[in-house]
């Protein structure tokens, strides 16, 4: 495999191409507001002036393949005809760092595997090309990628890696699946890259200052802890907000619920969280977790014990987002040391 | 697994259906007979199995599938939320959306050879109806067979002709009501009790179970005090649902999805999952 180089400065060239026949979606805003955005192909400049590739995004990439609300079906009240949205065509995403590459491979898992393959998801799924960025400086100290089994520099999952030089003028970029050498054509045709010399290098990665270790045996520990009266105590400070199963880029929970406009009944699949009250309720009462303790365990269970023994990964790829944002101090990584020490 | 049906080829997407039977069970219980708009049958479960029933703009939700015939499915449908009361007031003829069948099934050829004893409670009674259909259709393949059913009082017991019918020709019925009533001659007090007092026989006999959770519970306890083994006690789960293909991540108990994985489990598979019914 080859590595090419791609110029800071050739990045508007870049990604005009890809807006040729691509929707691209890159990180744009700031703080808050920094979450991918789809660009739009107007003014090549200004597009790429406005991505901005500092930092993990507060709000994950997940909603590119599982939007936080889409429409499944309509069907007409009076006619009973049944309309299905358009698919979406081919699509880019742009500057995702690892751990949300990773994240990715999680979202097929539950979407894609198991019996059932979902329609919607795999359509955007096999038109979707992933460029990844490598991290060169630590994202957060939140950031534990490195203790879950990625890497701020880890290629997995990625169809293009990025990965900064060291004189920050320039991404050596590796293409490495099929996906990827089409854009590596695109590009080669609009001349955005070049040969990478001998100066052209990359930094050692980063490393997370924040460990969490996490044993082997962990699903079996956390489960043989389920009347484990640390749940309880976990669950004390949860608000039940549901910040931390938003901006998770594995989170895949949804709700299906329907909207009437214009003389149609619109089926819409949207997030929701298993933290919220009403999540498990069923019609006539009965909920089998019924207060923020089960919740709470049924949130972590299923996160670092119940996939794990459905689809063989942790639903957690250490990307610090909820331990950063949950505005009481719940903190996954305390979950997973805790469950080491059992 | 017998074939899924939908729309478009989209599993979340329901078929175009039309109600073309409505029978009233109890005052809050209507069984509805299901037909593709185009007089189909929507798919052909095995019992035990589910179907996602739905009304346009109103909602969706999963429920078993009670009976079926050449060109139907049945479901007896109590009225407790939204899309329940709105099924209610529907009339014959009025469109209906299905998607399904969800869910594994009751363990029908697993059971041939055994007696059978059916312990059912209010609604309960539905999901493990479709079974006893099956076997009675295919009698010389199974034992003895029992049905042990009880309700909060006469009114609300459900499918009447079949308890006090067309059963009593085929199976033991053995019908209890919670509290004395004018006019009921036939037992009085709860399913969980009236079974010990019944004390059948765990000698080569299967027992399938469904009722509320209370009720399930304490019958779950009785069987095994009667020294039935964990793996002839068999029980099917409820649990809320939204997409019913695996993903919607709601209906887990454990790593199991209801949807998917059960609904019907036996009492040692039940084991193995956490306890959060």
């Amino acid at each position: 495999m080859t590595q090419k180089l791609l110029l800071k400065s050739a990045l508007p060239a870049a990604l005009t191409a890809l807006l040729a026949d691509h929707a691209v979606f890159a990180p744009t805003g700031e703080a808050e507001r920094h979450a991918f955005t789809c660009l739009s192909s107007a003014e090549a400049s200004e597009t790429a002036d406005a991505v901005n590739l500092d930092g993990l995004t507060t709000i994950s990439p997940k909603e590119i393949l599982f939007p936080r609300s889409e429409t499944l079906y309509g069907i007409g009240l009076e006619n009973g005809e049944i309309s299905t949205p358009e698919p979406t065509g081919p699509t880019v995403i742009f500057g995702v760092r690892p751990c949300d590459v990773r994240s990715i491979a999680n979202l097929d898992c539950s979407f894609l595997e198991k019996g059932f393959v979902d329609t919607a998801y795999v359509q955007r799924r096999e038109n979707l090309t992933i460029i990844a960025l490598a991290c060169k400086e630590l994202q957060s100290p939140a950031c534990f990628c490195d203790s879950m089994g990625g890497g701020p520099a880890s290629a997995e999952g990625a169809d293009i890696m990025l990965t900064e030089t060291a004189d920050g003028k320039a991404f050596l970029v590796s293409f490495l699946t099929a996906k990827g050498e089409a854009i590596e054509k695109l590009w080669e045709t609009a001349s955005v890259l070049t040969e990478p010399n001998s100066a052209d290098t990359a930094p050692p990665p980063p490393v997370c200052t924040l460990k969490v270790d996490k044993p082997q045996d962990l699903p079996a520990k956390l489960m043989a802890a389920f009347d484990d009266p640390a749940w309880e105590r976990l669950s004390e400070s949860c608000l039940g907000c549901g910040t931390c199963s938003y901006i998770c880029p594995t989170c895949y929970c949804f709700d299906i619920d329907t909207e009437i406009s214009g003389g149609k009944a619109e089926q819409l699949r949207c997030w929701d969280c298993c933290m919220f009250s009403d999540y498990s309720r069923m019609a006539g009462g009965h909920d089998p977790r019924p207060t923020k303790k089960e919740r709470l365990r049924n949130r972590f269970l299923h996160k670092l014990a119940y996939f794990d023994e459905r689809h063989g990964r942790t639903l957690c790829v250490g990307c610090g987002r909820c331990i950063a944002k949950c505005p009481s101090g719940v903190d996954i990584a305390h979950v997973i040391e805790w469950g080491g020490t059992l | 697994m017998s074939d899924h049906n939908c729309c478009n080829n989209n599993p979340l997407v329901p078929l175009q259906c039309k109600l073309i039977g409505i029978t009233e069970e109890t005052p809050d219980v209507k069984t509805f007979r299901i037909q593709c708009a185009d007089g189909s049958k929507p798919f052909t479960p095995l019992p035990g199995q589910l179907a996602m029933i739905s009304l346009a703009g109103i909602g969706e939700a999963m429920f078993s599938i009670t009976a079926q015939g050449d060109d139907w499915i049945e479901s007896a449908i109590k009225r407790v939320g939204l899309l329940t009361e709105a099924l209610h007031s529907a009339d014959i003829g009025d469109a209906i959306g299905v998607r399904g069948p969800y869910g594994n099934s009751f363990p029908a050829d697993a059971l041939k050879g055994k007696d059978l004893l059916f312990v059912g409670g209010g609604i309960g009674l539905a999901p493990v109806r479709s079974l006893i259909l099956h076997v009675l259709k295919n009698k010389a393949d199974y034992g003895e067979i029992d049905v042990l059913y009880g309700s909060r009082s006469y009114a609300d017991l459900v499918f009447k002709a079949d308890l006090f019918e067309n059963w009593p020709k085929q199976l033991n019925t053995h019908i209890t009501i919670d509290a004395a009533e004018d006019g009921w001659d036939g037992h009085v007090g709860f399913v969980p009790s009236y079974l010990e007092e019944k004390a059948f026989s765990p000698k080569n006999r299967a027992c399938i179970v469904c009722g509320p959770p209370i009720m399930i519970k304490f019958s779950l306890e009785a069987l095994e005090r009667m020294g039935f083994a964990k793996e002839n006690i068999i029980t099917t789960l409820e649990m809320r649902m939204k997409c019913g293909i695996g993903k919607c991540g709601r209906c887990n108990i454990g790593s199991k999805y209801i949807c998917l994985d059960g609904p019907v489990f036996t009492l040692s598979e039940l084991d193995e999952l956490p306890d959060e019914k």
